[in-house]
């Protein structure tokens, strides 16, 4: 039975290190490979020995797709190909192939600079990884090899990031990888086509929730700034490198703009400049907003966001810095962030969410007194703020996505299970398909009808015209046929040919059964009785009775015998070809129901 | 523990028994968890419940069902495994019932959250963790738990099922610890009950019809095999085995894979050494009988074996050989080299395997060619090694699939169409062909490979990582060609093909993808790192434009392709082949390429240039790079100046590097190794003074102290090293000089307090070197160190910052949770 089997190794009901197996039509695909940031040991990343005790990874994979540059969808790529050993193809959009180094790179060195990990990727495990990336377009399909093929559709969410189908022969997968429905500042919202697959699979971390409009969390936003700039304070943004720094920076600039603020605003990473020319790059990528302006403006030169040195934390007034990391576990961000942590109208704001095990976590959780190294305690007197401006789909969004796409099939990851039980109920009711929300390393089966093509030789179709049965495209019709399955092909051609094409002897075989019939008169006599029963019941066929006693219906034979045991009992042996099976049946039970009593 | 989180856990676990109170972060059950193995490694698990009964509170609370989540219940059962694996902890908690009826049958497993893998997963992992004792023993066997774990064999998550295959495993073993087992005792009723039945199970699920129960048996006795290697393993698989050979009889043949798992893991046990038991046979057959693709796997496995039977190993190495017998078989007119087809026959399968589709022959050839990869530089491969044969293969295939063979059959038409443009088995062949140069080839075969290597590096249909494998292939085959001592530094095929390489290097680093840019500058740094001195490759590559090409990818607006050539272009001027460029137009190019390199160091917007030019910096110190030998105080003194600006740290430790390797030219070798026994005290020379003064430089001792307090660790710690190493350096010229309460000592002490405060401003200005040292004296380095050699996040990750986190979080968890990225 063809199937198609879906395993999560990470994100099966829960939220952080994406990696999911799909299996179609015997190929092998894995759907992201990310890491977990709140782990520091092995567990960060996905369990790949499930994968690797099927033998070679390279031979069991056929590819990799990462759907966008998070690190929780490829922060465990360079592990997989560069230490695990994977040295097949990975598929990601261009822009994830430019940016997934940088947030790699930027990650690696954080992890290095904690902790001085030695077992770790390093720089050129990231390059030579990246290596084995191909690149690929929006709605370009790819042929992975001549079976599989890959789609990518515009996901929005961050620059970059895609939607994906998975198809080989008719049937077909789509995975959402994060998605945002509605557009923001920089970027456009997902799309898909009417792509009818057998499954889709879909992120569901806003399972339940109805989000309200961007606009005002923007607002919200700067109006905060704002207030805190305008007393003299000091406003820390911890960002990661690249994604919604970028979103952040062009909502300061324009309205820095808007309001003539002189303010200085800073980014600490020396990455804005690269950060751009991608965003620059990429633009058929952003919104369309941001396309049109660009003739005029581009959106990614700012002009009040400048180049942040490390003295310039010290100077007296306000100002607004982005620095990294995002979470304040390192460097730059957690540094400066101790230096205005005293300072009541200073602010910070966490812009993103904060794994257990950084300061970020702790003042989120409303701590105020962190306890430093050497026994120091840090009293935060600043404000703290946190503001999610992560842009994943809401449950309308989702639902949204699966009325476009018409699936067979919904299977949610990226989520809690709570949230994705809910969820689960609304799709199955108002779509009435099955949802599944498998847990980490469950597997779901889920049967499938392939629809083969099958090439009928034209000796076959004269013959069928002969008989004057035109064929019509929209009525199906019965045919018969001999399949003859051969290099991966399968044709329908006339036994005849058949026989000649395999250089095979012609066999009949025929269908035997015995009725047993009361009647105490000689054997002639009863064949005579059937005789005229058939005769009589049969109108339409050719009833025959030959001279040696037999009886003829068509290619059905009946000849009766006497019962060796009981004279008062003859025996009818019925005999046809396959050909004539149902005639052959039809008779047999008719027999059975024994001879009309003969006029004395 | 500690009392501070003594004092936080009856808290910590009045949240975790609140239904109400989910918990934060996933990870945090799992810190928490791990914080307890590690308590419970240290000090006794039966103190500790008694110590805070708050723990034992919380295992009672789990028993209501209807109170808990199924997080909260599964890191219920593993902490109770965690506790029970000490026996009299465990036969405390059985007191209580409390472990029956986490376990027992009438506990988790007829609640609701039993489907909940977590929930299960849990459940494994604790009795996982309590299988320590025989009291345990006996408790599994009466619970009825050992039922249980044989249906979740079968579980639809993998990681119970896997789990559940490893618990079974661990009772075994457990159960026949200290078992004298007779050699060949039958294993009836001698051995224990609880052994007697997970044997009774396995053998039954032998011999079911149904694949996963076989393969799920396969899977038990294959860890078993491999984790136990006492003598009852032997006896175990003299009862087992007649079975494992029935499997072979059924067709098709039930769980392949995990049967050559299974004979590899009784082949490699050190038990089954001396002994042969049927093994070899059986793997015989396994080998006849199982299709290519499957067979493959055993045969290596078989061949990387240090005892096993020469016809065995025959038949082995002629299953790993035929595809690619077949391959020439179907190409060749003539006959082929010998040494491959010889008694390899009945191939019939591994043709139709290589004809049924594309994906199976592509499958077949890549996995054959990696297996032969593996085996090649093993010391006890076949022998003799069909080198030429093997060879002559590899190459065939890499022109069946750019289209360039001349099939001779109808096979190898099929196959010319089957492979053409194959991605992935021209990745697998070049690996392989590149693998091969690694020996003794036949010298008529080499300009073949020549010819096909460069096929692939010229042709466009070539994709980038194919170029990649096409490049380390080339490079390998050039470095071990063989030199003949003569008018030519190289044998006769190089000289002409270094004359067709430089060409098509010179187009690829011309080439739109950078990673094909990239690959290529890898290559040619190689290769001018072990040719440069040699006179063909200096002719073939000063006729060429690859080294102003290489100049010009200095400013390439791929970041990864600059520092690749900041590396290639240090190379060639190390080996004089820079100077090429110093032609009239370019006459200063050396002078021109360090200027080019602090002007990369200084103003590129990305690390790794930098870093690759700080690192080349580094190299050419220590080398005595001409440039660097003309004024060497005044080129690091540049260098460190621009990296102690630099953001990325990094490159600052970088810069340490450079400066550390500076300080032990001038004054040699860091200190003793602490290991070593100490040598009489021999008077150590004197510094001079003028050399004093040069390590006193301000530069270098303001950069090595604001390293000090840098904001990444790295930094610290490598200055911290580096100031240690100088001051046990200067230590004899302390005392000389009294430095008394100079105005420099206090302004000096004054900045350093600054910068550790993390205030920028403030230049050390020009103090006395005798004020250096005795600033330098000062400073408590080794108790830096000591702090520095920590994890700068120690203080959050620890079990007190983690409970505290986790007891914060309770009551605004609904604002902040289930965000991400």
């Amino acid at each position: 039975m063809p199937e198609i089997r879906v395993t999560p190794l990470g994100a099966g009901q829960d939220v952080g290190r994406s990696c999911i197996l799909v299996s179609i039509a015997g190929k092998n695909v894995m759907l992201d490979c990310g890491m977990h940031m709140g782990f520091n040991d092995d567990r960060r990343f996905p369990d790949f020995s499930y994968i690797t005790q099927n033998g070679r990874l390279t031979d069991f994979l056929d590819c990799v797709i990462i759907s966008h540059f998070h690190l929780d969808h490829c922060g465990a790529l360079p592990y997989f190909s560069e230490m695990v050993g994977y040295d097949g193809p990975i598929y990601m959009t261009h822009p994830t192939q430019a940016i997934c180094p940088i947030l790699l790179e930027d990650y690696r060195k954080i992890a290095v600079d904690k902790k001085g990990e030695a077992n770790f990727f390093t720089s050129q495990m990231i390059k030579d990884c990246m290596k084995k990336v191909v690149a690929v377009h929006l709605h370009q399909t790819v042929q992975v090899d001549d079976e599989l093929e890959i789609k990518a559709y515009y996901a929005g969410h961050v620059l970059g990031a895609a939607m994906f189908q998975i198809k080989v022969g008719s049937e077909s997968v789509v995975y959402t990888g994060d998605y945002n429905m509605t557009p923001d500042r920089h970027l456009g919202a997902a799309w898909i086509d009417k792509c009818r697959p057998n499954l889709l699979i879909t992120e569901s971390t806003y399972a339940t929730t109805i989000r309200d409009s961007k606009r005002c969390r923007e607002r919200d936003f700067l109006k905060k700034v704002h207030e805190t700039v305008e007393r003299g304070g000091k406003v820390l943004i911890p960002v990661f490198a690249l994604g919604r720094a970028q979103e952040l920076c062009i909502l300061l600039e324009t309205f820095w703009e808007r309001m003539n603020l002189k303010v200085p605003i800073y980014f600490s990473t020396g990455l804005t400049e690269k950060a751009n020319h991608y965003y620059k790059l990429f633009i058929t990528w952003t919104n369309q907003k941001i396309r049109k302006t660009f003739v005029q403006r581009n959106m990614f030169e700012f002009k009040h966001i400048k180049a942040f040195d490390r003295a310039f934390a010290d100077n007296p007034g306000p100002m607004v810095v982005f620095a990294t990391p995002g979470m304040l576990h390192a460097g730059q961000s957690l540094q400066i962030f101790r230096k205005w942590a005293g300072n009541e109208k200073n602010m910070v704001i966490m812009p993103g969410y904060c794994v257990q095990g950084t300061v970020g976590h702790k003042i989120l959780s409303g701590q105020r007194k962190l306890e430093m190294e050497g026994r120091q305690v840090l009293e935060v007197k600043m404000q703290v703020e946190y503001m999610s401006f992560s842009a994943h789909a809401d449950a309308k969004g989702i639902m949204q996505l699966v009325g476009q796409a018409e699936p067979e099939r919904v299977l949610l990851v990226h989520g809690e299970a709570k949230k994705m039980e809910f969820l689960r109920q609304k799709i199955e009711q108002e779509f009435r398909v099955s949802c599944y929300m498998p847990a980490n390393g469950e597997t779901v089966t889920l049967p499938t009808s392939p629809s083969i093509p099958v090439g009928i030789s034209l000796g076959l179709l004269k013959r069928e015209m002969a008989q004057g049965l035109l064929p019509e495209a929209k009525k199906p019709r019965l045919l018969h046929g001999t399949l003859v399955m051969k290099d991966s092909s399968f044709r329908l051609v006339s036994s005849e040919q058949a026989l000649k094409e395999l250089g095979l002897a012609e066999h009949q075989l025929r269908f035997t059964c015995r009725v047993h019939l009361q009647d105490t008169r000689k054997e002639q006599e009863t064949a005579l009785r059937v005789y005229s029963h058939l005769k009589s019941t049969l109108k339409d066929h050719c009833v025959q009775h030959l001279p040696d006693g037999s009886v003829t219906v068509e290619s059905i034979l009946i000849q009766a015998a006497a019962h060796s045991e009981d004279p008062g009992t003859k025996v009818l042996l019925v005999s046809w070809t396959y050909q004539d099976e149902e005639l052959g049946s039809f008779l047999t039970a008719l027999l059975k129901k024994g001879l009309p009593q003969a006029p004395s | 523990m500690d009392p501070e989180c003594s004092r936080l856990l009856p808290a910590l676990c009045a949240v975790l028994a609140d239904p109400r109170q989910p918990v934060a972060d996933d990870t945090c059950l799992e810190k928490l968890l791990d914080w307890f193995k590690k308590v419970t490694e240290a000090e006794s698990s039966l103190l500790l419940l008694q110590e805070n009964p708050c723990l034992v509170e919380l295992l009672s609370h789990v028993l209501r069902p209807q109170d808990v989540s199924p997080r909260v219940l599964s890191f219920s059962l593993r902490l109770a495994g965690t506790f029970a694996a000490q026996e009299d902890c465990f036969q405390y908690l059985q007191q209580g019932d409390l472990l029956l009826g986490l376990f027992g049958e009438a506990g988790t497993l007829g609640w609701a959250a039993w489907n909940v893998p977590t929930v299960r997963s849990g459940w494994i992992q604790g009795l996982s963790s309590l299988a320590q004792h025989p009291s345990a023993l006996h408790f599994l066997a009466d619970s009825g738990a050992v039922d249980t774990v044989f249906s979740l064999q079968g579980d639809p998550s993998l990681f119970v099922a896997s789990a559940a295959s490893q618990l079974l495993v661990h009772i075994l073993a457990l159960s026949m610890h200290g078992e004298a087992v007779e050699h060949h005792s039958p294993q009836g009723s001698a051995w224990p009950t609880c052994a007697q039945k997970i044997v009774g199970h396995v053998e039954e699920s032998l011999r079911s019809t149904a694949a996963p129960q076989v393969t799920q048996a396969l899977n038990v006795l294959t860890t078993t095999f491999g984790r136990c290697h006492s003598p009852w393993t032997e006896v175990l698989w003299e009862q087992l085995s007649p079975l494992v050979a029935c499997l072979l009889e059924r067709d098709p043949i039930p769980a392949g894979h995990s049967l050559v798992d299974l004979l590899l893991s009784v082949a490699r046990s050190p038990v089954f050494s001396s002994a042969d038991c049927g093994l070899w046979e059986t793997v015989a057959q396994t080998l006849s009988r199982l299709s290519p693709t499957q067979a493959g796997p055993l045969a290596l496995g078989t061949l990387k074996l240090q005892h096993c039977p020469q016809a065995l190993r025959t038949q082995a190495f002629g299953i790993l050989l035929q595809p690619l017998a077949c391959v020439l078989k179907a190409t060749t007119q003539a006959p082929t080299s010998p040494g491959l087809l010889d008694g390899t026959l009945g191939g019939s399968m591994t043709v139709d395997a290589l004809l049924s589709s594309k994906s199976a022959c592509a499958g077949l050839l890549c996995q054959t060619l990696a297996q032969l990869e593996e085996l090649h530089p093993l010391p006890h491969r076949p022998s003799p090694w069909p080198q030429a044969s093997l060879l002559e293969a590899v190459v065939t295939i890499l022109q069946l699939c750019d289209g360039s063979a001349a099939p001779g059959s109808s096979v190898g038409g099929r196959l010319c169409g089957t492979l053409a443009g194959c991605v992935r088995v021209q990745r697998a062949a070049l690996d392989f062909l590149g693998t091969l140069s690694q020996g003794t080839s036949p010298q008529e075969l080499v300009p073949q490979v020549f010819a096909v290597l460069l096929e692939y590096l010229e042709s466009p249909d070539s994709s980038p990582t194919v170029l990649k494998k096409a490049f380390q292939a080339t490079l390998g085959w050039l470095l071990s060609s063989p030199k003949t001592p003569g008018c030519s530094d190289f044998g006769p095929h190089i000289p002409l093909f270094l004359g067709e390489l430089f060409p098509v290097l010179q187009k690829r680093l011309c080439s739109p993808c950078w990673e094909v840019r990239d690959s290529a500058l890898e290559f040619f740094t190689n290769l001018s790192r072990h040719w440069g001195g040699q006179a063909d490759f200096r002719q073939a590559l000063f006729s060429s434009e690859a080294p102003t090409l290489t100049q010009q990818l200095l400013r390439d607006p791929e970041s990864y392709v600059r520092a690749s050539a900041v590396t290639a272009m240090a190379q060639l001027s190390s080996q004089g082949l820079h100077a090429t460029l110093a032609s009239p137009e370019h006459p200063e190019a050396e002078q021109g390429l360090l200027r080019e390199f602090l002007n990369i160091l200084s103003a590129d917007s990305e690390g790794f240039p930098r870093r690759a030019v700080v690192q080349v910096f580094t190299q050419w110190l220590r080398d005595g790079h001409a440039e660097v030998a003309r004024d060497t105080e005044q080129f690091v003194a540049t260098v460190l100046q621009v990296v102690s600006q630099d953001l990325d740290w990094e490159v600052r430790v970088q810069g340490l590097e450079l400066a550390q390797v500076f300080l032990t030219q001038k004054l040699g070798q860091p200190g003793h190794c602490p290991y070593t026994v100490a040598l009489p005290e021999a008077p150590l020379p004197r510094l001079r003074p003028e050399v004093l003064r040069t390590l006193c430089q301000p530069w270098l001792l303001e950069f090595a102290f604001r390293a000090l307090f840098d904001c990444d660790r790295p930094v610290a710690q490598k200055a911290c090293n580096l100031l240690l190493f100088l001051r046990d350096k200067t230590a004899p010229y302390a005392g000389t000089q009294e430095t008394g309460d100079s105005p420099h000592l206090d302004s000096m002490e004054a900045a350093l307090q600054r910068w550790q405060a993390g205030e920028q401003g403030q230049p050390l200005g020009d103090p006395e070197p005798e004020a250096m040292l005795a600033v330098l004296r000062s400073l408590d380095l080794e108790g830096l160190q000591g702090r520095l050699a920590e994890s700068s996040d120690h203080v959050e990750k620890s079990p007190q910052s983690l409970l505290q986190d986790m007891l914060a979080t309770v009551d605004i968890l609904e604002e902040n949770e289930a965000d991400c990225y």
